[in-house]
């Protein structure tokens, strides 16, 4: 015998681990699963009432299911009720028990019994399938204009429901309206409300229509807004608040380009968008609704400033929660009222030291939002004093705005350069590798700055508080390329720096703890340098550079004996360690582009690096299938088969994916060019790697050094790569998304493509029609069985799961009626209980089944079915066997 | 539009979950429920009530040993849903007088209930606690007679 529920409970409270729980569980559900396969009628409620508690922890409890459909079955309402419970909460996808229970709740549906049909319809509102939703539209309309409110608000949310899922029933719905919303009860006009904006999102043109309803929806407002207290609704004061912001919701709904109606809620906005104080939240919560509605609609500028101010004022307060919704309009604001914006850019900036990390971070994009050349340098500064009190990942991203910033606005490059040695020295190692790369870029482009920005770094690099690497690594690439000129000008200036004391400087760091090997590399490129740069150095130089020859670091160790090397051919060393070109980003890939472009038209696709490309592309492209995929639930088959293979090839062979792809992507115009796109923005990946390897390359020849020396200017130019690689990077996220909306229009050409390849995908197709339509099996003396397939998975096995439906066109009622079904051995078949044996005549009822077939081999094979229909018609008892082989479903 | 109400002890376990999106298996729902209770726990009392959650908001708010998370789409009034939490707990508060974790435990049903009539397919239907309670009282007395 099963526990009480309150034992059970007490159970699991007095388990002390995790693993005792589940025992306790397994045992209980042991129980339950016996007591259901007794038929135990009594303690069915009981088990349910476990279950619910069972599944709530987590556990598996899917076998209380069709015991939920035996209670709503149950006349008694204690029954129903925790029936209806269990089947909103144990019963998610299964279509079969929800299309059983779609009877149950017809019935219930038109009980007398008012708490009965409430049930039902909190059942439906819950969890019901289009199907179910589809079939029972009628009753919930009907229900819509019951006499009680309390069924009226709970069959709209239902309405609300069906228009969600099945969406073509909105016009039944549209009638319903204007009712509800002049009703008394708040409960129903506030339903009313969300019936008529889901109408509205899902039907855009009905808007024009609605629109009418704005004057009444400005006097109900008003009528809240001045109520002052009503005992009713009253919420701290405030006068049914979730009615008030869902009118305000809507009227944004109705306002949004329509200058009339958004006169006519001009006056209303106003005095709710002013007049309200901001110390509760429910005052806030309507004001917070009013703004938004008031920056959607066509309001005057007047307003809109209103608007904004009363944001500002949130800004300002002390609660965190207005602090982020306003923020957060604020942010949707921006680029329609960025003058107002900008008036309040000192509450926005004191945001940024909020103590919540996620209102800092809004803060930190409005800010970037209000951002323009003129207050750039100032915002910046805000930016740049917040970095050191903020944690990493704050860091990182102020520096990645910081840096855009850069790019959008930079008034000069003094200030570029002053900037972002700036958040080099404070930013510390949490920066992004962009600021390195700008840095580099925009020195090598200003002369004129290359000794104003070494001899900063320099001093700088002098006071031990900053040596974070990145600056390290910046500051010695800088000193090393513009070594000369900064000896030589600050001679001139009469500066206090000579080599001497940089080679002293760069030694120290050498040896220091501190630095990283990484660091160290680009010092020991610093120091060759200087020896090209400077003369008369070298032996401090090479006496620098001697013991890293047998540094444990292996690639340290390497530079440092090529760099020694290099020492004996000095007619080389000048040219290999000359200045480096300036760096002119766009140019470059556009000739990049261009190239590959060419390249791909002549056809060139053979060699190996491009085979890489477009196994990368597969990749993308099947990635790209399966979100789209993703996104729409409806199951294309042919694409399902398709992916279901690729994923298969994918790990095994790549050889067999190509060739595979190359089936694929060998075909129309429009497709190749898409591919071309892929390939393009890979291949300037590609390119530019190359592209600096190739420039170490023509430096290192000849040399008997290489390799080595390949590798080193190529480390010099992957500062400059590095930001372009970014850039592509950013690229080819956009291009990924433009693949996307291009495969999604390719869908289409894909499938007509594959059928044509594939005699499977014929007969997919065929069962896509299939599944479509429903199929006669059986028609005769007016009895007609129609079943329809769907073909899927239960548990990994491919099934077709199919409804039967018979109905009676002609004028005697059948009664006894009872369908068989039998398949051969290959499958396996299981058919539920119909839900009645008797048929209406004149087509005025039907009975339905459920039909699942499992497949038992491996091999495709063609459905057929083997059918025994038996019924009594005019007293006559009939027996008819039928073969139904026709079915064009293989699987 | 809502797409869950969870009630959480402090522990972290679920004392009530109410989905209103379809489709989510077991081994998701509680792997959801973990990641979103084990992020909500972490906050500190003076942050915001809100937390971003895949595509969702989640909205929370503590009552002495229980939090009360709500997870709403985009478009959601988060002030409002701060509201609708407190109407919950008030309406809950009168119907079990001072209601408790244990409450909840034990009348889960009734917690089901008050609820539903709440809001029903992510909608606020009833925001008065007269008529949200008036059903129960009413079934209540039924099962008593029956008794």
């Amino acid at each position: 015998m099963s526990m009480q529920v309150r034992d059970l409970i007490k159970a699991v409270r007095g388990c002390k681990t995790a693993q005792k729980i589940r025992e306790v569980i397994t045992r209980e559900s042991a129980l339950i699963r016996n007591s259901f396969r007794k038929e135990d009628k009594i303690n069915r409620p009981r088990n349910i009432y476990k279950l619910i508690y069972i599944h709530m922890l987590g556990f598996p409890s899917e076998f209380g299911q069709l015991e939920c459909l035996k209670l709503i079955a149950n006349p008694s309402y204690i029954g129903k009720r925790i029936g209806y419970l269990g089947l909103s909460i144990l019963v998610t996808e299964n279509q079969e028990v929800l299309f059983m229970s779609t009877n149950i709740i017809r019935n219930d549906l038109s009980s007398e019994d008012r708490y009965v049909v409430g049930l039902a319809l909190a059942a439906l509102g819950n969890i019901g399938s289009p199907e179910m939703l589809r079939d029972l539209a009628p009753e919930i309309e009907k229900l819509m204009e019951s006499e009680s409110s309390y069924l009226k608000k709970k069959a709209t949310l239902v309405a609300i429901r069906t228009i969600r899922l099945v969406p073509e029933s909105v016009d039944r719905f549209i009638g319903k309206v204007r009712t509800l919303i002049g009703e008394k009860n708040h409960g129903v006009v506030l339903t009313g409300l969300q019936l008529v904006l889901s109408i509205v999102k899902t039907e855009p043109e009905t808007i024009v229509k609605f629109r009418k309803l704005v004057p009444g929806l400005v006097r109900m407002l008003k009528s809240l807004v001045n109520a002052g207290y009503s005992s009713e609704y009253d919420f701290r004061g405030t006068a049914d608040p979730f009615l008030q912001y869902n009118i305000l919701r809507l009227l944004r709904y109705l306002g949004e380009g329509s200058k009339k109606s958004s006169k006519l809620m001009a006056d209303i906005l106003t005095q709710v968008g002013t007049s309200g104080g901001i110390s509760k939240n429910v005052e806030i919560a309507i004001l917070y609704e009013a703004v938004s509605t008031i920056l959607s609609i066509e309001s005057d500028s007047k307003l809109r400033v209103t608007a904004i101010n009363t944001l500002s004022r949130f800004l300002s307060g002390r609660h965190n929660n207005s602090k982020y919704v306003a923020l957060n309009t604020l942010l949707k604001a921006v680029n329609t009222e960025p003058k107002s914006l900008k008036r309040h850019r000192k509450v926005i900036v004191e945001c940024l030291k909020d103590k919540d990390i996620s209102i800092r971070r809004r803060a930190l994009d409005l800010v970037f939002g209000i951002m323009d050349k003129k207050n750039v340098e100032s915002l910046t500064q805000e930016l740049l004093d917040c970095l050191p009190k903020a944690e990493k990942e704050f860091r990182y991203d102020i520096t990645a705005k910081i840096c855009t910033a850069i790019e959008k606005f930079s008034p000069n490059d003094k200030w570029q350069i002053d900037t972002l040695i700036k958040v080099l020295t404070i930013g510390g190692q949490y920066i992004r590798d962009d600021v390195s790369s700008m840095m580099t870029s925009v020195i090598g482009r200003n002369p004129d700055l290359q000794y104003y920005t070494s001899k900063k770094l320099f001093n700088i690099l002098l006071d031990d508080r900053y040596r974070n690497q990145t600056f390290l690594q910046v500051s010695s690439w800088v000193i090393g390329e513009y070594g000369d000129i900064l000896m030589q000008k600050s001679e001139k200036d009469g500066e206090l720096i000579n080599t001497t004391q940089a080679l002293d400087l760069f030694q120290i760091l050498l040896e220091s703890s501190r630095t990283t090997d990484e660091t160290k590399y680009y010092i020991l490129t610093a120091l060759i340098k200087f020896s090209t740069r400077i003369e008369g150095y070298d032996e401090l130089i090479k006496k620098i550079i001697k013991p890293y020859r047998e540094h444990v670091n292996v690639e340290l160790q390497q530079r440092a004996c090529e760099f020694f090397l290099l020492f004996d051919y000095n007619e080389i060393r000048d040219p290999i360690l000359d200045r480096m070109p300036i760096f002119v980003e766009k140019e470059i890939e556009l000739e990049i582009e261009e190239e590959v472009s060419e390249n791909i038209n002549k056809g060139e696709n053979n060699d190996i690096q491009k085979n890489t490309q477009i196994i990368q592309n597969q990749i993308n492209v099947n990635q790209n299938i399966q979100t789209v995929q993703n996104t729409q639930n409806t199951g294309i088959n042919e694409l399902l088969m398709l992916n279901t293979e690729t994923k298969k090839t994918q790990p095994q062979n790549k050889q067999d994916s190509l060739n595979f792809l190359q089936e694929i992507f060998s075909g129309s115009g429009s497709r190749s060019n898409n591919n071309n796109n892929n390939m393009n923005n890979n291949n300037n990946n590609n390119n530019n790697k190359t592209g600096g390897q190739g420039l170490g390359l023509d430096l290192g020849l000849g040399l008997g050094l290489g390799l080595g020396m390949n590798n080193q200017s190529q480390r010099q130019n992957q500062m400059q790569t590095q930001r372009q690689t970014q850039q592509n990077q950013m690229q080819n996220q956009r291009q990924t998304q433009q693949n996307q909306r291009q495969i999604n229009q390719n869908q289409n050409q894909n499938k007509n493509q594959n059928q044509s390849q594939n005699k499977s995908q014929n007969q997919n197709q065929n069962q896509q029609k299939v599944q479509n339509q429903p199929f006669v099996v059986y028609e005769k003396n007016g009895i007609k069985i129609e079943m329809n397939f769907k073909v899927g998975n239960i548990r990994g096995t491919p099934a077709v799961m199919s409804i039967i439906k018979t109905t009676n066109i002609s004028s005697i009622p059948i009664s006894n009626y009872l369908l068989q079904v039998a398949v051969p051995k290959t499958l396996k078949a299981q058919l539920s209980q119909p839900s009645g044996q008797t048929i209406p005549p004149n087509g005025n009822g039907l009975v339905n089944q459920q039909l699942q077939i499992i497949k038992l081999v491996q091999q495709k094979t063609q459905l057929s079915i083997l059918l025994r229909v038996t019924y009594v018609i005019n007293g006559q008892k009939i027996v008819e066997n039928k073969e139904v082989s026709n079915i064009p479903i293989f699987f | 539009m809502i797409k869950f109400i969870l009630i959480v002890n402090k522990l972290g376990q679920t004392r009530l979950a109410q989905y209103y999106t379809t489709g989510l298996s077991i081994n998701k729902r509680v792997a959801l429920e973990n990641e979103i209770t084990r992020r909500c726990l972490s906050r500190k009392d003076k942050e915001c009530s809100f937390l971003e959650f895949r595509d969702l908001k989640v909205i929370y708010r503590r009552y002495a040993s229980l939090f009360f998370l709500v997870g709403v789409d985009e478009e959601e009034n988060e002030l409002g849903i701060l509201e609708f939490i407190h109407c919950l707990v008030e309406t809950l508060d009168r119907y079990f007088e001072n209601v408790c974790e244990l409450d909840l435990m034990f009348n889960i049903d009734k917690a089901y209930m008050i609820l539903d009539e709440m809001a029903l397919n992510g909608n606020i239907i009833e925001t008065n606690k007269k008529n949200i309670i008036a059903p129960l009282h009413i079934i209540d007395q039924v099962s008593k007679k029956l008794k």
